[in-house]
């Protein structure tokens, strides 16, 4: 049996802060979105004043991206590796997708999308992209 | 790259995540190392050497070493 030393710190969970953190954006993004479709943001809508509102919601969204670098900075060295290539390759897909739609309305006649999609569109490409990504080479 | 993490492992007893919280990585990481889906940083070498109490080239096979002497 070797000598073997048990390390003197107990490894913490990046996964389990990453799923805190985003649970904690993703209510302002909800309660910010819900509040502004049940009217309460009635009187800014369509004014100046709405940009107020649109950064407020697109804040939650970098707070998310943020909890996406310290997981990453946080993981292992595996795990960092994992994650760095699932989000490269997300974000690849979705540019790549969004450049050609954006292109498919300007020489196709392709209706216009709403930009504020490109975040789930993220997060739905992440979903099928993720599961595929288990090796760090 | 092709070690013996896991038949050390099964030496001593341990289960993945007992070794990896030795190694203070995930369960992830060690399952990673035993079917060859990842390369060890040199420090993450290190560690398991100290673990296991053995040099490096007895837990990982050397590449480089193969090609030189063919």
């Amino acid at each position: 049996m070797p000598a073997v030393t048990s390390p003197s710190f107990v490894v913490a969970s990046p996964t389990r802060r990453y799923v805190s953190r985003t649970f904690f954006f993703m209510a302002i993004y909800a309660l910010l979105n819900g509040a502004a479709i049940f009217g309460v943001f009635d009187a800014w809508i369509g004014t100046p004043t709405g940009w107020v509102l649109a950064l407020a919601v697109a804040l939650p969204i970098a707070g998310q991206l943020w909890a996406l670098l310290r997981l990453i900075v946080d993981s292992d060295e595996y795990m960092r590796v994992l994650w760095a290539k699932r989000v490269v390759l997300s974000a690849g897909i979705v540019m790549v997708a969004c450049t050609a739609w954006g292109f498919g309305e300007t020489y196709a006649g392709a209706p216009s999308m709403r930009t504020w999609l490109v975040f789930p569109l993220f997060w739905v490409v992440s979903a099928v992209v993720w599961p595929f990504v288990r090796s760090s080479r | 790259m092709k070690n013996r993490l896991r038949a050390l492992r099964a030496e001593v007893g341990w289960t993945q995540a007992q070794l990896a919280e030795r190694l203070a990585v995930s369960r992830q990481a060690v399952n990673a190392l035993e079917v060859e889906k990842h390369d060890p940083s040199l420090d993450l070498a290190y560690r398991i050497s100290v673990v296991f109490d053995r040099p490096i080239e007895d837990i990982f096979e050397n590449p480089h070493r193969q090609q030189s002497q063919r």
